[in-house]
Order: C-alpha cells, then structure tokens, then sequence
C-alpha cells in the first residue's frame, strides 16, 4: 500500500485532537443564552417585514389564508406559512436551530419545549407583552422551562370523561364525582351491556397521557426542580387504582387498534373511556349519535379531577431577523377574538380563559366541558429529557396492568430509569 | 475490494508455469488501475457525503452531545467508554440485543430453508413457473405499511382469519401480536414470508448453473433425489448460499420496519429491536449514546457476516 492513507489518518487524528481539545462544557453553558431579560422592546405601531411561520398538520395548512386579515391591518407585512407534517416536524426544528436557519416562528408541540429552549434556539416570551394571567395556567406552564417563558401557549387539548348514556341511564348511574363512583359507574355500565365498562390504555406509547392524571389527583408530582420526583406513596397507589381496572376485568389489558375504540363505543362495547376533544366527532361519524356524553375527570374525593393538557404553542427563534413581527403576530394570535374565529376555522381550543366566556365555544355543550377541564390541568414538566421518561413511564405502567410487576417496583423503576436520564437541565 | 481480489482466486488458475512475470505483473497494474477508475464514482461520492458524517459519528459515540449541544456540537465533554458501558449495564439494550440475536437465528435459516424449498419447487415445474415465481416475489415489492395491515388483520384475536380457521378445528387462537412470547414469532414469520422472494430468484439462479451431467453421473450412480440434492446440489450452490445469508443476516440484524409499524415495540418490548433502540434514543435526543449503540450493531454485522464467510466458503 502507498504512504497515503497513513498520512490521511495522521491528518485526520490531528484534526480530531484539535477539535477535542476545543471541547468540553462550560460550566454555565446550559442556560447561558436563555436568561436574557423577558423583554422584546416591541416597537408600537404595526408589524412590518416579512415574517416566516411553521406550523404542522391541519393548523399549517388552514393558517396562510387565516392570516390575510393581519395582513390588512398590517399593510406592509408579509406572512409566509409553510405548513410542516408533524412527523418530521421535531427533527426538521432541530435541524434548523442546529444550522442557524430558523423560521421567525414555529408552532411548537407542548413536550417539545424543554429540549428546544435548552439548545438556546428558542427568544424569552416578553412578559410585558403577555401576560401568564391572560392565559390557563396548565398551558402556560408548558412554556416555562427552568424558570424562563420561552414561547406562547396558542391552542390546547385536554382529557376528559366520555361515556354511554344509555348504558347509564339504564345501569342508573350519575356522572362520577370520585375515584369509588368511577369504578362503580365503570362496573355499572359493564353490567348494563358493555364488554368493557371503560377503557383506558394498557400501557404503550402515550398511555401515561391517561395514567398521570390520577397520580396528580392524587397529588403525586413528575418533577420537583431539576430533579424527576416519580417514587412517592401517591405514584403508587395511583398506580394500584389504575391497575385495579385491568385485574378486575373492567377493561383490557391490550392496546386497541387505531380505530377501534370509536367503533366498539359506537356500538356500545365499551361504555367509556377518556380522550380528547377530537372525539367527539369521531365517535358522532362512528355512529354513536346522541348516546353519548361528555363529563370532566372526576376526582380522588368529590374535589375536581385533574387532567393532563397539551397543545401547541408559539414560538420566536433567537435566530429570527424580524422579532419585532413575529411576536406581534403571535400577539395578534392569541387575542381572544381572533382564537374564537381561529376555533371556527380549525377548531383549536383557545389557551385564554376569556375566548370561551361567549361566542362559538359555548354553542356545542360537549365543547364547552372541555373548557370547563382546562381549570384543572396539569402539564407535563419542560424539561429536554421529558419524551424519553415519558416512555419509561409508559414501560413501566403496561409491565403493572399485565401483572407482571407490583405497583411499587413499577413506580421504583420508573424513579430509577428517571434519575440515571436526568432532567437534562444541569 | 476485497472482493474483486478474492474472488478469481476461486477460479482455476491455467495450469502450468507463469508465461512470464513481468507481464502478469503488467496485467495486474492494468486491472488494478481499471478497478480503482470504476470504484472513483463510489469512492468520490462516499469522501463527499458519507466520510465526514461517518467520522463524525463515531468521534459523537465518545462524547456525552445530547439534541440540546446541536448549536454548540464542540461543547460537549468526552465520555471514552462510558457511553458502550452504559449500553451494556441497560436492562433495555440487553433485552433488544436478545430478541435482534432470537430473530436473526431463527429468522436467517428459516429464511433461507423456505426459499430454497421454493426455488428447488419452481426449477422442478415448467408450467406456471412464471406465476408461482410472482407470486413468491409480489410480497418483496409490495409496501411494509400494507403488508403489515393485512398480516395484523389476519393475526387480529377474535375477527382474524388465521384464529377463526384455527377455531373451525377447535383451536381458541391467541392473541398472536398481543402475547409476549408470541409477539417476536409473529413478526419473523412475517418476516421470513416477506424476504423469501428475494432469495428464491437468487437461488433459481444459482440451481439453474448446476450442469444437468452431473446430476445425471450421480444418478446413473444410483444416487438417489435426496442424495443428489444433498451431495450435488448443496456443494454447488456454496457460494450462492453464502451470498444469500450474508444479505438476509444484514438485513435481519437491522430489523425495524416490522415493529415498527406492526406493535410498536410491545407488547412489553417483546419486538423491540436493536434498531429501533437506536431509533428511539436518536429521538429522545442522546446522540453520543445512539451512536455508540450503532457501532455495537455495527460490529456485530461486521462479526457475523466474517462468521458467515468463514462458515459458508467454497471448499478448496
């Protein structure tokens, strides 16, 4: 062999000491860029320049031509959507706060925050813009990542309680109020016909979106500081409850097909189950007419129950040129009017309190239940690491309903996968 | 380039003493200068794209970079081994390894017995070769997405074909991609009805050039069907067999679109392979971690395709 390849690998090993040698984290590095002050120093007067905006699914398609009223209130803006599908939108933002070549703003799935703000990618919301009063308190917390707002909560989703009336009326059943109705109202409508008196998810991808609110009812907590808090009494013996609904046959223990739970609601297989607001028309197409209702979660003991919240929210890159126009259009967004027609078009639930007093959200009563949850909402905590403990939990919990593991083994692992992750907050 | 310096060495040399050294060694120069001028398109575009990507990712697996360093990749501290420790001492990684180990073992050889089966099947047949042959191969080029949707139509627990003929002779099916232990069979099954087509061509192929006199010399021998496929067949077909395991060992260690689509993992990680390990660490954002785990499977081709070679070589 020629000399050369030997003289590559020696440039090549330099290279690398040289690059290592650069390496190493300062010890503040994490949150350097993030603790600018919240503040924008908005100019007054109307947005100008252009301004580039993402957005995924459904809201990148219908927000281009949304907007064409902002852009006559603002003449000499110029607003450009490109509408991202969300499979690759987590990869293609991170790709784009990698190389420096960001949209002005993006929407921003709720768990996606804390990973996003800590690359330092993400502008502090100005806070004497908007204010956290303005807005459900759940969601706003989803923007809070290590004390600082990094973003705008524009349109959330929540949990609640859908069940068959039929089958309650029948069985004689009142909506549950606590943790003892739910299982008696779940062993009603099970008497009453249902194969299944509710179901919640087995475990696997997401399923902690139904398992966490009753650990918060219970008053368990994910996160205190920078630290995962999932070992504790309440975690376990929400954990029991859950899993009493799988040993006692009032739901199955394995994963429905996508699909198959608006159709065997529809017919009356099972009796109830817990989702969001996008049901309510899925299970009107699978035929479930009126037989069916919507109710907020209950809680442990009467109190309302807490229920798990996310959503979208908008952000402004720290490599954006046009800042100055992209809050205020994220201002724009979030008026309470415009989040009302925004609902009509798309049907995103408003992130304000006050956008679902009157006007179009109040019309459909099964809506307006959700409005009435969004009170009682918990986030998921805005840390990078949230998506991977997430899937811990999610291991964890469908290892308990199978009975492969106690409640309390299931809630000492979740703990000890946490902590060796870590927050990822430093 | 291994390759293109083994392989004539397989092939018999002219007998008798070289015509002359210097001009072999001519003829050498010339074919290696021919075979680096056809390898600088493959060679160029891999030092453009792939290299320094490489390169970087292997320098990634020794450093601690999470998806929150993307804008300052040279902040990160170094972590030498301790990202390959920790893959190790992962209950997660462990159980992956094993279930990609079971579905190569067992996957690879039921592959390769199905398809040869097939493949001696259709060199027997005149008529109808041509559909028989489609027919096997259809599942190669059809979508995994809609091969997956039928297979978990068919294997549903109450409505599913395969449970309801089961129940007709009174067998009470299972949950085939719900049960744990049935989950991983499932999927290699599924697995090994997809990949068969591509070896059955490549196995017809290779059954066609073995000379029709020999397999008449053994019968005249009175060998008989068994023994001529044992003895004659089999030993000519080394090579083609060992190209055969190779590709489907690679692609076997590599699995993931079948869970993927099909469970997701689950049913308690029962079909999680070491791909989608990689995968879903990759998406969690712990890029130094991901990468040490793709140089473990990585390696791992690397061991079994030498396993392979060494197993499968043409015997002198």
């Amino acid at each position: 062999m020629s000399r050369r390849p030997i003289i590559t690998a020696t440039a090549l090993a330099a290279a690398t000491a040289l690059a290592l040698s650069a390496c190493g984290r300062d010890d503040d590095a994490g949150s350097g860029d993030g603790n600018a002050a919240p503040s924008a120093d908005l100019t007054d007067g109307p947005a100008t320049g252009t301004i580039e905006v993402w957005a995924m699914g459904t809201e990148g398609e219908l927000l281009g031509d949304f907007l064409a009223d902002f852009e006559d209130a603002n003449p000499d803006v110029t607003v450009e959507v490109t509408p991202v599908p969300w499979e690759g939108a987590h990869d293609r933002i991170a790709t784009a706060i990698a190389a420096g070549e960001t949209p002005d703003v993006s929407l921003i799935g709720t768990t996606w925050m804390g990973e996003f703000a800590a690359t330092g990618g993400l502008e502090a919301t100005p806070t004497d813009v908007f204010a956290e009063d303005d807005f459900f308190p759940g969601p706003w917390a989803s923007t809070v990542v290590d004390g600082t707002s990094y973003g705008v909560p524009w349109y959330v989703e929540t949990r609640a309680l859908f069940y068959r009336t039929d089958l309650a009326d029948a069985a004689g059943l009142e909506p549950p109020a606590s943790w003892d109705d739910l299982k008696a109202f779940a062993q009603g409508l099970q008497q009453a016909g249902a194969q299944q008196g509710i179901y919640l998810q087995p475990g696997q991808g997401g399923s902690w979106q139904t398992f966490m609110p009753f650990a918060w009812q219970n008053g368990a907590t994910l996160t205190d500081g920078d630290a995962y808090t999932l070992d504790s009494p309440e975690m376990t013996e929400a954990l029991e409850y859950y899993m009493s609904y799988f040993s006692e046959g009032l739901s199955q223990d394995t994963v429905l097909q996508p699909g198959a739970l608006e159709q065997l609601f529809a017919d009356g297989s099972i009796g109830a189950f817990v989702s969001g607001p996008w049901h309510i028309g899925l299970v009107r197409d699978a035929g479930a007419a009126d037989a069916f209702d919507v109710v907020p979660l209950p809680g442990k003991d009467e109190a309302p129950g807490t229920s798990f919240v996310g959503g979208g929210n908008l952000a402004v890159f720290t490599d954006s040129d046009n800042k100055d126009g992209a809050w205020k259009l994220i201002e724009y967004l979030t008026e309470s009017a415009v989040q009302q027609s925004w609902y009509e078009t798309a049907t995103g639930l408003p992130s304000r309190p006050d956008a679902w007093e009157d006007g179009p959200l109040t019309e459909d009563p099964l809506v307006a239940v959700f409005g009435e949850q969004l009170e009682q909402t918990e986030a998921p905590p805005a840390v990078p690491t949230w998506e991977q403990v997430a899937t811990v939990i999610d291991g964890n919990v469908e290892a308990a309903v199978r009975g492969t593991i106690p409640a309390a083994d299931a809630v000492a692992d979740m703990q000890s996968q946490a902590s060796s992750i870590g927050t990822g907050l430093q | 380039m291994t390759t293109a310096t083994t392989a004539p060495a397989s092939r018999p040399t002219p007998a008798g003493g070289s015509p002359g050294g210097r001009r072999r060694t001519l003829l050498q120069r010339r074919q290696t200068r021919t075979a680096w001028l056809l390898a600088l398109p493959f060679l160029l575009l891999f030092a453009a794209f792939t290299a320094g990507p490489v390169f970087a990712s292997l320098l990634m697996s020794f450093t601690d970079m999470r998806s929150t360093d993307v804008r300052t990749p040279f902040a990160v501290d170094l972590a030498a081994f301790d990202n390959y420790m920790a893959l190790f001492q992962d209950a997660l990684f462990r159980k992956v390894a094993v279930n990609t180990a079971i579905f190569v073992l067992v996957g690879v050889p039921l592959t390769m017995v199905l398809a040869l089966a097939a493949a001696v099947g259709l060199n027997n047949i005149t008529r109808l070769r041509a559909f028989f042959r489609l027919g096997y191969y259809l599942p190669v080029v059809t979508s995994i997405v809609a091969v997956s949707v039928v297979w978990r139509f068919l294997l549903q627990p109450d409505t599913g074909p395969v449970n309801q003929l089961l129940g007709a002779v009174g067998i009470g099916g299972p949950d085939w991609l719900g049960d744990p232990a049935l989950a991983l069979p499932s999927l290699i099954v599924m697995a090994a009805w997809r990949n068969l087509g591509t070896l059955m061509v490549i196995f017809l192929a290779g059954l066609q050039t073995v000379p029709r006199e020999l397999l008449e010399a053994a019968e005249v021998d009175g060998a008989g069907r068994w023994q001529r496929f044992r003895h004659v067949t089999l030993p000519l077909l080394r090579p083609t067999l060992l190209f055969g395991a190779v590709i489907t060992g690679i692609g076997y260690l590599q699995f993931f679109e079948e869970p993927f689509v099909m469970t997701n993992g689950g049913p308690l990680n029962a079909t999680r392979s070491v791909s989608f390990y990689i995968y879903d660490q990759f998406s969690f954002g712990n890029y130094g971690y991901a990468a040490a785990a793709s140089y473990v499977l990585f390696l791992a081709i690397v061991v079994l395709t030498a396993i392979q070679f060494r197993v499968l070589r043409p015997k002198a």
